[in-house]
């Protein structure tokens, strides 16, 4: 036992001089040449570094990505990172818009609007606007921000609706349903031939929430939902109880999976993947998943289908991930440059054939997968929370996404969940008026 | 006839068989999942739910330990825990033996200052510990070895607040009489401390050296923090890292991630083995020493 223990302790004595020994090599010496980006997409990491390796054949210029990964570690290592004024040439910021905001009042991320209005604003022009309104800050913005572009969006992202052709097929569907009436005849010839309707991973709050909100735009539109938030609008007013029955009416009609208020979304994607579903609600990354868990799934991607036809139907989309540029950098052109290479048509057709993800760049279109044109045909409908002139207290939100499960379980009637969201929102506006 | 002793006997043997038969089994069915699941392609992992897959892929450890640079990752992380566990021990013996033997002003206030270390969440130290290893020139140092003696510095801060609490309680049981005899021998007090102390202590280091160095293979989030790559240059970050890229942002590759993990799994699992017997009389016989 002595001996084992013994040799075990010399092996690691003598791999540590080995390692030692490579290691203490000469000093790696600072290149001017090159720049560091740090990011937290695993799945992007490979393409990446090809386009890393274009790059440098093109321009001379070294790029190296360094993959700090999960995101929260990501963004943990980011708060550290610019305390200690050590951040990379690029990087990424993951968290709320208030915290970007941060960041720029603190000096650490470059403003970007010169370089994006140059030749007559061609970079701005080439990118998807809502994928810039992500790192855009507006005019009389209430975090006092200069206005402008601060970031560059790399890929988009939407969340819709969608089909399982050959289950649809099954059930006698003949058409991908347009309106909220014909996704429940739709479901109720599904749940026929035992198929279940929509699965989605409102297990998640946000999920469910996002959901609601598609729905909440369409009924009532945006000046409405916004006037609710200041609180000029109360949630007990018929349209949101409107909304809420939306959620009573798929319960009652079998329209959802069993288990879709406690379904975690990488579950729902299972379901949705592996047929159990027909339809599903579910973002432009799902087309990646799909594709690693069933390559056979034939399916299709439609809007929410709308309850009010004389309104649009809103989905949530934006930015994906972005990438901002180090205002202390000394490399700052070269990493400007960089990006706008990076974001140009043939490097983001190139990610997203890699990655599968929407590029950001609105003419590379037309070189991505078919099913990705699909999810990217809807961008000019999106919105989201980030890009609202303001945001629902987070109290509120919860009490509203904790009665939408409570109408999907059964529990509570639509009135009884407009009025429970009522009464916090009326105590949220009291505190507000007291702390005023 | 079976009197009735030997049947409450029988009865209370079969219970407590039951139930360790349960924790073990409790215990080993994740592993044997994990093992079982990096058997398996990505479809059959959503639909195959059989205990012994129907399609075997050996192919997922080659596919893993190449993909995912698995060769340099355990060395790095073979390298950490030991060069960890080793400044561990040999620190926190000399501290938990003074605290407890030694008299010098401050004592008491130095050790609950360590103690009190422990109830500093980690997450709460990530910032100043990055600024102070910045400072210190650790982070963006030239020389890889001396980011990498940064982490393993760090990471021995870690251990050290519980590995001298537990010493320090191994310790103060030691009989006054073992050291008297040993100064009477001509013992120094290091020499009392690598004679006496040491040896006696073999069960509590054994269990130091087993929480420890779990704690160093599996721990992530400080190697990411304090360690960035230098370009063009071996990586030095540890296995967990490898495991990171079968994580995708939205999807992951779970008979691979599954594979990395038994890869990543099986030296802890033979440290533990190995050491088995000095953790069970670490954790049992605390109370007797000497």
């Amino acid at each position: 036992m002595k001996g084992k223990l013994l040799l075990v302790i010399g092996f690691c004595a003598l791999a540590t001089i080995i390692w030692s020994c490579q290691s203490c090599g000469p000093a790696v010496p600072p290149n001017k040449n090159m720049i560091t980006v740090w990011h937290w997409m695993t799945d992007r990491h490979d393409a990446f570094n090809e386009l890393a390796k274009r790059y440098q054949a093109e321009t001379g210029v070294e790029v190296v990505f360094e993959l700090y990964a999960p995101s929260d570690v990501y963004s943990q290592k980011i708060i550290a990172a610019a305390q200690a004024h050590i951040l990379p040439d690029i990087f990424g910021i993951l968290d709320k818009k208030a915290v970007f905001a941060t960041f720029i009042e603190s000096g650490f991320i470059a403003n970007l609007t010169e370089e994006f209005q140059k030749d007559e604003a061609a970079w701005e022009k080439s990118l998807f606007p809502k994928a810039l309104s992500a790192n855009r800050f507006e005019e009389g913005n209430v975090y006092n921000i200069k206005p402008g572009i601060y970031g560059v969006p790399i890929d988009v992202t939407n969340i819709q609706m969608l089909y399982n052709k050959k289950l649809l097929e099954k059930a006698g569907v003949v058409r991908a349903p347009q309106t909220f009436d014909e996704f429940l005849a739709a479901t109720e010839a599904l749940n026929r031939v035992g198929v279940s309707g929509l699965v989605s991973g409102w297990g998640e709050l946000w999920m469910a929430d996002c959901f609601a909100s598609n729905y909440a735009f369409n009924i009532m539109g945006e000046d409405k939902v916004m006037n609710t938030f200041r609180g000029k609008v109360p949630y007990t007013d018929p349209e949101w109880i409107e909304v809420f029955r939306i959620f009573d009416i798929l319960r009652q009609k079998g329209a959802l999976v069993e288990g879709i208020v406690t379904k975690a979304n990488k579950y729902a994607e299972q379901d949705f993947a592996l047929g159990r579903a027909a339809f599903a609600f579910n973002g432009s990354w799902c087309v990646n998943v799909y594709h690693e868990m069933n390559p056979d799934l034939e399916y299709g991607i439609i809007l929410p289908p709308k309850y009010n036809t004389s309104l649009p139907m809103r989905i949530w989309g934006g930015a994906g991930s972005s990438f901002v540029v180090n205002s202390a950098s000394e490399k700052q052109d070269k990493a400007v440059a960089f990006l706008k290479w990076l974001s140009a048509k043939e490097q983001q057709a190139y990610l997203s054939q890699e990655t599968l993800n929407l590029p950001a760049n609105r003419y590379a279109l037309t070189d991505i997968p078919a099913v990705l044109s699909e999810f990217a045909r809807a961008m000019d409908a999106t919105t989201h929370p980030t890009i609202w002139p303001l945001n629902e207290e987070p109290l509120v939100i919860e009490a509203f996404d904790k009665g939408i499960q409570s109408i999907i379980i059964g529990e509570k009637t639509p009135e009884q969940v407009a009025q429970d969201v009522q009464n916090v929102k009326e105590r949220e506006m009291a505190k507000k008026q007291k702390r005023k | 006839m079976i009197s009735k002793y030997r049947v409450i006997r029988a009865v209370k043997a079969t219970l407590i068989h039951i139930f360790l038969l349960t924790v073990t089994i409790t215990c080993l069915f994740p592993l044997f999942w994990m093992a079982r699941s990096a058997l398996m392609s990505n479809k059959t992992i959503f639909t195959d739910k059989s205990l012994i897959p129907a399609e075997i892929h050996f192919d997922n450890f080659v596919k893993a330990w190449t993909q995912g640079q698995f060769g340099m990752y355990s060395l790095n992380s073979l390298i950490y825990t030991f060069s960890v566990v080793i400044g561990i021990v040999v620190i926190s013996s000399l501290a938990a033996y003074a605290f407890s033997r030694l008299e010098f002003p401050g004592k008491n206030f130095f050790f609950y200052m360590f103690v009190m270390a422990m109830m500093i969440p980690l997450p709460g130290s990530f910032v100043p510990l990055t600024v102070l290893m910045t400072k210190l020139g650790f982070i963006n140092s030239s020389y890889p070895f001396v980011r990498q003696l940064g982490y393993v510095l760090c990471m021995i801060n870690v251990g050290l607040s519980l590995s001298i609490l537990l010493l320090k309680t191994f310790f103060d049981k030691m009989p006054p009489d073992l050291e008297d005899a040993a100064r009477i021998d001509g013992c120094s007090k290091l020499g009392i401390w690598r004679h006496v102390a040491l040896p006696l202590a073999r069960p509590a280091i054994a269990v130091i050296v087993i929480f420890n160095a779990l704690n160093v293979w599996n721990e992530y989030i400080l190697a990411m923090l304090l360690l960035n790559d230098i370009p063009n240059h071996p990586t030095i970050m540890p296995i967990q890292r490898g495991l990171m890229v079968f994580q995708g942002t939205y999807l992951a590759d779970y008979p691979l991630l599954m594979a990395g993990l038994t890869i990543a799994a099986v030296p802890i699992i033979l440290v533990y083995l190995l050491m088995q017997k000095h953790i069970i009389k670490g954790l049992s016989s605390g109370a007797v020493v000497g």
